[in-house]
């Protein structure tokens, strides 16, 4: 319990850090958010300006605009939209469902897909299999992600007809379809890392006294494997999906333009281009607070895997 | 659309494709060869052909979500004004054709040269079921002419307006103006129920509150960062106009997405903005494409810093500026070279006047002649020392071709230049930021006004104007006064054309490419205008099936 509360501690600390640097960023970055207020230039006479510069309070100083932002959100405001004019909370409300199912489908599919490949190779060392896999998920990897979802575009979507080109479905299973393609290329780049690291644990732990003496006493190869090697080796598979995860929630900007899904990256880049300050600031909170969610969830994880660290940490 | 009179658009969705482009699946500019062919495909029409029957549902596809749904908010977007055209009436309507025709006022009628008279319709009724009347004209005038509302600045000669008679609405004005009747077309003269927008108070407009208009679609449903539904309102005044389509529903995407969506045939059609991603769609079996006329050129807006300062060094540009070549790489050929900063979507009125006068503008050629460039060279030396031009550009595709093409004219003709990078996230603030222009000479942006009429346009090269900043004569100044105050379309006509003469021959801006309004559509349907009109005229309602 005490190491949670440390935990939670260091995550609204590394929240105040992360926010005051990131509307820093914001403050600082080129361009007058007055462009996209008043769209059209011939409407920006000095009246007009004067006014709206007052209703946004562009002109107060950096630390007093920090300062009401953050008083707002410790009342639970995240504030307005600059474009939109709904509540922040609102528009990622309507957006945070298609990003985090993207990245639970992608998770699922890397995990599984990755963890697979690498207990493949590591039991069939040295063979083609083995080499074969390298090979692809190495050059699977190489490839940036967005070229790898224009190829699944052109392929399944346009010449195929199996898939919708663009948008997130409605319901379940229309969004379960549409978000297979751009499930798959936010994976691919994942696959190679994860049976790499998946293949080398288990290589390492086959060399084990353990193993030996587990092998030795006649067990079945099946059950050395699942229950020795497979089972020791989940540590590091494990911290390694937790980052992988853990960047995902924050790179789907890339992937959700290229099939047209409403989600929070998209929102991101929309927002950045239009000076919208309060939707910047709440996604940008959002991918460090998942970002630390994630690595907290592997962190309480470890423990089940393999009890030996609980006593550890305890001991410390 | 809080444009009343014009707006330039900050194109940030070009850089993704920009970088897709490089795997060449991107569906921007293909081999010029293949862009010529497209371009042979496209017919320039102000409407597609009439749909002969119903249709049950469509899907349409725009460039961005509309930010908000309330037209007289500075938030509303260029989505927000293609979509509500079909929801919302003005006191006149803006046709395909670009002229201006009757709205929710039946007729109006210049009594006096300061009385303005509408008859209002008796027919009419909002969409939730209400008649239209006169306490909501009224109110609806106060509220546009508000200020702060982003339609304020229209009625600026208004002095007053009452209601006079059971079905009449009276305008008096400080001086005759006939760009306030056109202006009535357009979001200026929206009519909405005063019941429903007081209601709602702040929320109207946003995904929760419901329309409060009269026209031919109604609102079904805004779900935020997935769709807008509208459906067919029931009892439209006009029978005739009723809407063919009984459901279409909108949905955004970038525009590889918008042009692979088409292609497949999952949705029935889209307004093109990156006009270069049509070329695919052109070639595609299943698809038209068409174009029709509409006011948006891109031009280079000159700054005030001083390298061209000499209105012969923006002629000589003018002059060795290859168009034609800009067009083909950053457009795949569907734009056209173009002479002034105004499009032929400006021809309301007297087109084929305005047509000879444009073809006889001098100084623009579509590619420079051996002696185009020799009188550019004389121009030059003309006006002595000079100093380099430094022309801005950003990370977008089109900008990059520009900025290029004009380095390649200046060095044809002995001047020096150099491009200098801004961000996209910084270049619209070329318009309001006097130091940011004191660092190039040249930007470049793509311009339109709302208005279909090239007075409208060219009241932004007086003295006092806030977008251009290298030309000041009080003779124009004078004719902008005067094209403004000519009720008679022939007069006004005449006065349009001196001012365009005027322009061109001082050159505070440098126009390069017309960018046709262009509709890409299912071949299973059509029926919709292909020009410019569509950000006021309810274009969804004549969407139905092909015979």
């Amino acid at each position: 319990v005490a190491v949670l509360v440390r935990r939670l501690g260091a995550l609204v600390l590394t929240l105040l850090v992360s926010s005051f640097v990131i509307f820093a960023g914001m403050y600082a970055a080129p361009g007058d958010p007055l462009t996209f207020l008043i769209k059209n230039p011939e409407d920006r006479t000095p009246d007009r300006v004067a006014a709206v510069r007052a209703a946004y309070h562009l002109d107060d100083s950096f630390f007093s605009q920090y300062l009401s932002w953050l008083k707002g959100v410790l009342h639970g405001d995240l504030g307005t939209s600059f474009v939109y004019k709904q509540p922040v909370s609102d528009l990622m409300t309507s957006r945070l469902p298609v990003t985090l199912t993207l990245v639970v489908m992608a998770a699922l599919l890397f995990v599984v897909v990755g963890v697979l490949l690498g207990v493949v190779s590591a039991l069939k060392r040295g063979t083609t299999i083995d080499a074969t896999i390298t090979g692809v998920t190495t050059f699977l990897t190489s490839v940036p992600n967005f070229v790898v979802a224009l190829v699944l575009v052109s392929v399944f979507s346009v010449q195929l007809e199996w898939f919708d080109v663009a948008g997130s479905g409605e319901g379940f299973g229309d969004r379960l379809h549409h978000l297979t393609l751009p499930a798959i290329a936010l994976a691919i780049g994942a696959f190679a890392v994860v049976s790499r690291v998946t293949r080398q644990t288990m290589v390492e732990q086959q060399s084990l006294e353990h193993v030996d003496v587990a092998r030795s006493f006649g067990l079945p190869r099946r059950t050395v494997v699942r229950r020795h090697v497979l089972r020791n080796s989940l540590g590091p598979v494990v911290t390694m999906c937790g980052l992988i995860i853990a960047s995902m929630l924050a790179g789907t900007v890339v992937i959700e333009s290229v099939f047209g899904l409403s989600g929070v990256g998209s929102m991101l880049v929309e927002s950045v281009n239009a000076h919208d300050f309060p939707v910047v600031q709440a996604i940008l909170l959002y991918m460090v607070l998942a970002y630390m969610a994630v690595t907290i969830v592997v962190d309480l994880l470890y423990p089940l895997i393999d009890p030996r660290t609980l006593e550890r940490s305890a001991a410390a | 659309m809080p444009a009343s009179a014009t707006r330039h658009r900050v194109s940030a969705g070009v850089a993704l494709c920009a970088i897709a482009s490089l795997t060449a699946a991107c569906s921007g500019a293909g081999p010029s060869g293949a862009a010529a062919d497209a371009k042979a495909d496209v017919k320039l029409v102000d409407a597609t052909p009439a749909a002969a029957g119903q249709l049950d549902r469509a899907t349409w596809l725009i460039a961005k979500e509309p930010t908000n749904l309330d037209l007289s908010n500075d938030d509303a977007n260029d989505q927000s004004d293609l979509i509500m055209a079909n929801v919302c009436e003005r006191l006149n309507q803006l046709e395909p054709d670009m002229s201006v025709g009757p709205g929710l006022a039946s007729k109006y009628e210049w009594k006096t040269p300061t009385q303005l008279v509408f008859t209002i319709r008796d027919n009419a009724k909002f969409h939730d079921g209400a008649p239209v009347t006169m306490d909501d004209v009224v109110w609806s005038m106060q509220r546009n002419a508000t200020d702060g509302n982003s339609e304020s600045d229209e009625f600026p000669n208004v002095q007053s307006f009452a209601q006079t008679g059971p079905h009449e609405l009276t305008f008096t004005m400080k001086q005759p103006d006939a760009v306030f009747v056109e202006a009535l077309a357009g979001n200026a003269g929206l009519i909405q129920e005063r019941k429903v927008v007081e209601a709602q108070g702040k929320a109207f407009g946003t995904p929760s509150s419901p329309d409060a208009c009269s026209g031919p679609l109604k609102v079904k449903s805004w779900q935020p960062g997935t769709s807008v539904v509208l459906t067919k309102a029931d009892g439209y005044r006009d029978p005739a106009k009723a809407s063919k389509v009984d459901e279409i529903t909108f949905k955004w995407a970038a525009d590889d997405a918008i042009v692979n969506s088409l292609v497949t045939g999952s949705a029935q059609g889209a307004y093109i903005d990156t006009i270069s991603s049509a070329a695919r769609l052109v070639r595609s079996p299943g698809l038209t494409v068409s174009q029709g006329p509409d006011t948006r050129v891109w031009s280079y807006l000159v700054t005030e810093r001083g390298g061209l300062a000499d209105p012969n060094l923006r002629k000589a540009l003018s002059l060795a500026l290859d168009r034609e070549g800009v067009n083909r790489a950053a457009f795949a050929g569907l734009g056209q070279p173009w002479k002034e900063p105004v499009g032929s979507g400006a021809w309301g009125y007297e087109k084929p006047t305005f047509q000879a006068a444009y073809d006889k503008l001098p100084g623009s050629p579509a590619k420079p002649s051996e002696a185009d460039l020799a009188e550019a060279k004389k121009l030059v030396s003309a006006a002595g020392a000079t100093k380099p031009i430094v022309v801005a550009s950003d990370s977008s595709s089109i900008r990059n071709t520009l900025a290029n093409a004009l380095v390649d004219a200046a060095q044809k003709i002995g001047l020096q230049a150099s491009i200098a990078q801004i961000p996209t996230v910084q270049y619209g603030d070329f318009y309001d930021n006097p130091d940011l222009r004191g660092q190039a000479d040249v930007f470049m942006d793509d311009y339109y006004v709302s208005k279909s009429d090239p007075v409208g346009f060219y009241k932004n090269g007086a003295s006092t104007s806030s977008v251009q900043w290298v030309f000041k004569d009080p003779a124009y100044d004078k004719l902008v006064l005067d094209g403004r105050a000519a009720l008679d379309g022939p007069a006004r006509a005449k006065i349009a054309i001196e001012l365009a003469q005027r322009w061109a021959d001082a050159k505070p801006w440098i126009s390069a490419i017309l960018s046709p309004s262009t509709v890409a559509l299912s071949s299973k349907v059509t029926g919709v205008p292909a020009s410019g009109s569509v950000r006021y005229y309810p274009w969804a309602a004549d969407l139905g099936t092909k015979g």
